[in-house]
């Protein structure tokens, strides 16, 4: 983010004058970090001290609101309502900022397009216990790039730690509209953290984004706070803090050996060490017991909780509430209640399946006479969110862009069911897709609440099926299908509504006879195939030197139907053979554990893959389901390569074809692999075999034939003269 | 005896509604290909407004958006009158 950022800076307080005119300077003092303007808004539930008074003599605006109507979710959302600042940070009263906080938050933003909150570390005050000052430096040192000894900002996203704390966390203005803070009573910024890094958001950690903040107090209250804190964690997350008398001790003794650690380090010994030491027993050891009790508050008198309390409230038992003279056989009955949850405001997963349970697919529109032959087409191109480097988008875009140049007019439609591409714009989405996969020239478009229709609606995922099947205004729906997609899941609900969008009666258009054989075997589908293209223009021999002892695999460990743990023991089991082995592994970002020492690659460009093939002797790409590109493009830079049989290679290279087969066994698969590196011979042949394989497989043919496909979806219309066999819908309407 | 020509009037009623529905769906499908391209060049147009996430609409909506904005026609008019005069002045 290089544009100028204008901040606003929201501080709920009550009674916070302790610290509150040392923020408002610290941050005002910042203010030439934020080019785009500073501003500064405290919002006072109640204070009755002089607070207020030191927000207004320190300049900030100053809303008063009831303390009956605070809300940690709810106040922070009106601040946010309340200013106007591209960025919103937020602080607690009690946590001053350390020079360069502003310049830390907007650099954090700058880190990725996508970053959406950025927060920083909590420093303790120079005053703070050193169990707390142990505890924060410790806590805070594991967020940094590089791990506990880093220092560099790091980036979540979605699937990473989903941390984040108010006291000390800024937002980009339209990551907080989209979400806005849930109304809870604890932990809202949790729960905004988990929702963003769902929506495809990420948040980033900058270790320059320090505030003073730490929450010391004497021993009792230490003890108190522990049981507010862990009462409020039952309460919005249903954590119940576990509690056994030898794990207490030996925990307690073990964080006080911690803390003394700590306390040498930093200088402590002789009396202030002992002293020290003795109240850090009584801390832990006192945290460890009211945690516990806190956890079980519900359990206990309201006067007693009141009395334990830092805070002095009580909360009822479920069941209790209301009415605290029921007869206990009354209250018995009645104990059995939940938490209240509101509706998610998220559509349901995967609703599209839902409603074509209820509705049934759209009527048909009547195809037009020569739609079925030459007649230019509209052709709506439905596609599930992707990332750079996806295989089966590259795939998509290559053949669509193809349409495009033959006269045809394809618009992209994106369904994002659970919001991955949530941040990306339109005009975003389609730059991406000229810059990563292909130069598309329709235009791109998000959800389909601009749905026209379209002569042609194409699904090209399973996800994107049963929201095909429901667009209205279509002449025809075809299915272009990559894989046999049920096949990527364990027992779910989610391979059994794979397996049943071969069934809503659409034309498929498959990426292989074998798996035209399973969708018209197994579905009763209609099917046409297409081949997979390559690129000759980037994937040719270059006539460069190629080494003899170098297998190139495709680790990508992530994607389980790439059969990457069996490929690691057939080249342990090569390496025991040929110790000179040279393995270059890519397709990852993320390094595997290899036996055998190998040259990471992880996620390489075009150019530089088919550098990488002309470089190595043997090519590992091994898939459980439907071949993928790879193996074609290795093979138009000469490399052989090897993959498993009995799948789906025999029926696109043949049994002795270009590609080696293997069989199942590491073992096997090691002498394969051996035999394909030692036998010069075959290597040529399968090498030469290989480049006149691919010489006929563009993505011009692609195209063709699934232009072909898209004419026979509409010619089987034609010849039905109705809508399509499909599943009927449940429900009468 | 040779065949008299068809002089059917709904026939040669419904030959004409087809091919006033042939010419109407030929317009849609050209107005199809129209909107998506306009689309695809107000999305080429808009590509960083996108991808900075500038909504226009909510940045004129602020306070002082329009009067800046009228200051900027007026500065932006005053710059192609003097270039005029300028030219002419110049003869170029």
């Amino acid at each position: 983010m290089s544009a100028p950022r204008s901040v606003s800076v929201v501080v709920p307080v009550k009674d916070g004058e302790r610290y509150l005119r040392e923020l408002l300077d610290a941050v005002l003092a910042q203010a030439a970090d934020a080019p785009g303007g500073l501003d500064v808004l405290v919002i006072d539930s109640g204070s009755s001290d002089r607070s207020v008074a030191i927000a207004r003599e320190a300049g900030a605006e100053v809303v008063e609101i009831e303390p009956a109507s605070f809300g940690h979710g709810r106040t922070r959302n009106l601040g946010a309502e309340r200013t106007s600042g591209d960025i919103i940070a937020f602080l607690t009263q009690d946590a001053t900022p350390l020079p360069g906080w502003i310049a830390a938050l907007l650099e954090g933003f700058g880190l990725a397009d996508d970053v959406g909150a950025v927060y920083g570390p909590h420093r303790p005050r120079p005053d703070t216990s050193p169990m707390i000052a142990r505890e924060l430096e410790a806590f805070f040192a594991g967020h940094a790039a590089g791990g506990r000894d880093g220092v560099s900002p790091s980036l979540q996203r979605e699937g990473d730690d989903a941390y984040l704390s108010n006291v000390n966390a800024a937002y980009r203005r339209d990551c907080w509209e989209q979400l806005r803070f849930p109304d809870v009573p604890y932990s809202e910024d949790q729960a905004f953290a988990q929702a963003m890094l769902a929506a495809g958001w990420a948040k980033a950690f900058h270790p320059d984004a320090a505030v003073l903040h730490a929450h010391d107090y004497p021993p009792v209250q230490f003890a108190r706070r522990y049981f507010d804190e862990y009462r409020g964690l039952r309460q919005t997350i249903g954590h119940v803090e576990g509690f056994g008398v030898r794990s207490a001790v030996r925990d307690v003794r073990s964080l006080v050996a911690h803390d003394r650690a700590w306390m040498r380090e930093h200088g402590y010994e002789g009396a202030q060490l002992a002293r020290w030491t003795a109240r850090s027993a009584v801390h832990q050891g006192s945290r460890k017991v009211f945690s516990a009790l806190g956890s079980r508050a519900d359990r206990l008198p309201a006067a007693v909780q009141r009395r334990i309390s830092l805070e002095g409230t009580a909360i009822t038992a479920p069941g209790d509430a209301g009415n605290p003279a029921a007869p206990a056989s009354e209250t018995a009955a009645m104990a059995v209640s939940g938490k209240p949850i509101r509706a998610a405001s998220r559509p349901l997963a995967y609703d599209a399946v839902r409603r074509y349970a209820h509705d049934g697919p759209a009527p048909l529109l009547d195809p037009l006479p020569g739609q079925d032959a030459d007649r230019p087409l509209h052709v709506a191109c439905v596609i599930p969110p992707f990332s750079r480097g996806s295989g089966g988008h590259n795939s998509i875009f290559q053949i669509m862009s193809r349409l495009e140049r033959a006269g045809h007019t394809v618009t992209y439609w994106v369904d994002d069911t659970f919001g991955l591409m949530a941040a990306d714009r339109p005009a975003r989405i389609r730059r991406d897709i000229q810059e990563w996969f292909a130069p598309i020239a329709g235009p791109v478009f998000k959800g389909f609440a601009d749905w026209y229709g379209a002569d042609v609606a194409v699904a090209t995922g399973w996800q994107t099926a049963h929201p095909v099947a429901l667009l209205p205004g279509v002449r025809g729906r075809a299915y272009l299908v990559h894989d046999h997609e049920p096949e990527f899941y364990a027992t779910s609900v989610e391979a059994h509504w794979a397996a049943d969008t071969y069934l809503l009666g659409m034309h498929h258009i498959c990426a292989s006879p074998w798996l035209a054989d399973i969708v018209a075997e197994r579905y009763g589908g209609s099917v046409s195939t297409f081949d997979f293209g390559v690129d000759h223009a980037v994937y040719h021999r270059t006539g460069a030197p190629r080494r003899e002892d170098t297998v190139v695999l495709y680790g990508r460990d992530v994607t389980p139907r790439r059969a990457v743990p069996l490929a690691l023991m057939a080249l342990k089991e090569l390496a025991d053979r040929r110790p000179n082995l040279r393995v270059l592994s890519f397709g990852d970002a993320r390094e595997i554990d290899l036996p055998v020492d190998y040259e990471h690659l992880g996620i390489l460009s075009q150019r530089e893959l088919a550098q990488v093939y002309n470089e190595g002797t043997v090519g590992l790409v091994l898939s459980l389901t439907n071949y993928s590109l790879i193996p074609q493009e290795m093979l138009a830079c000469g490399m052989p390569c090897v993959d498993l049989a009995g799948i789906s290679a025999e029926s696109v290279f043949g049994a002795d074809g270009p590609v080696a087969l293997s069989p199942f066994d590491p073992v096997a698969m090691a002498e394969v692999i051996d035999r394909l590196m030692g036998d010069r011979d075959e290597w040529r042949r399968r090498s030469e075999a290989g480049v006149a394989f691919v010489a006929g497989r563009t993505w011009d043919v692609a195209a063709e034939q699934v232009e072909a496909g898209l004419r026979e979806t509409l010619a089987r219309r034609m010849a039905a003269g109705d809508a399509p066999a499909a599943a009927a819908p449940r429900s009468g309407a | 005896m040779t065949a008299e020509p068809t002089t059917d009037p709904r026939e040669a009623e419904l030959a004409a509604l087809r091919a006033h529905v042939a010419e109407l769906e030929a317009q849609l499908a050209e107005q199809t290909r129209t909107t998506a391209r306009l689309v695809a060049d107000a999305q080429e147009k808009l590509y960083w407004l996108e991808r900075w996430h500038i909504d226009l609409d909510r940045l004129m909506a602020r306070p002082g958006a329009i009067p800046a904005l009228n200051a900027l026609r007026r500065v932006r008019q005053v710059v192609w009158w003097l270039r005029v005069r300028k030219r002419r002045l110049l003869g170029g």
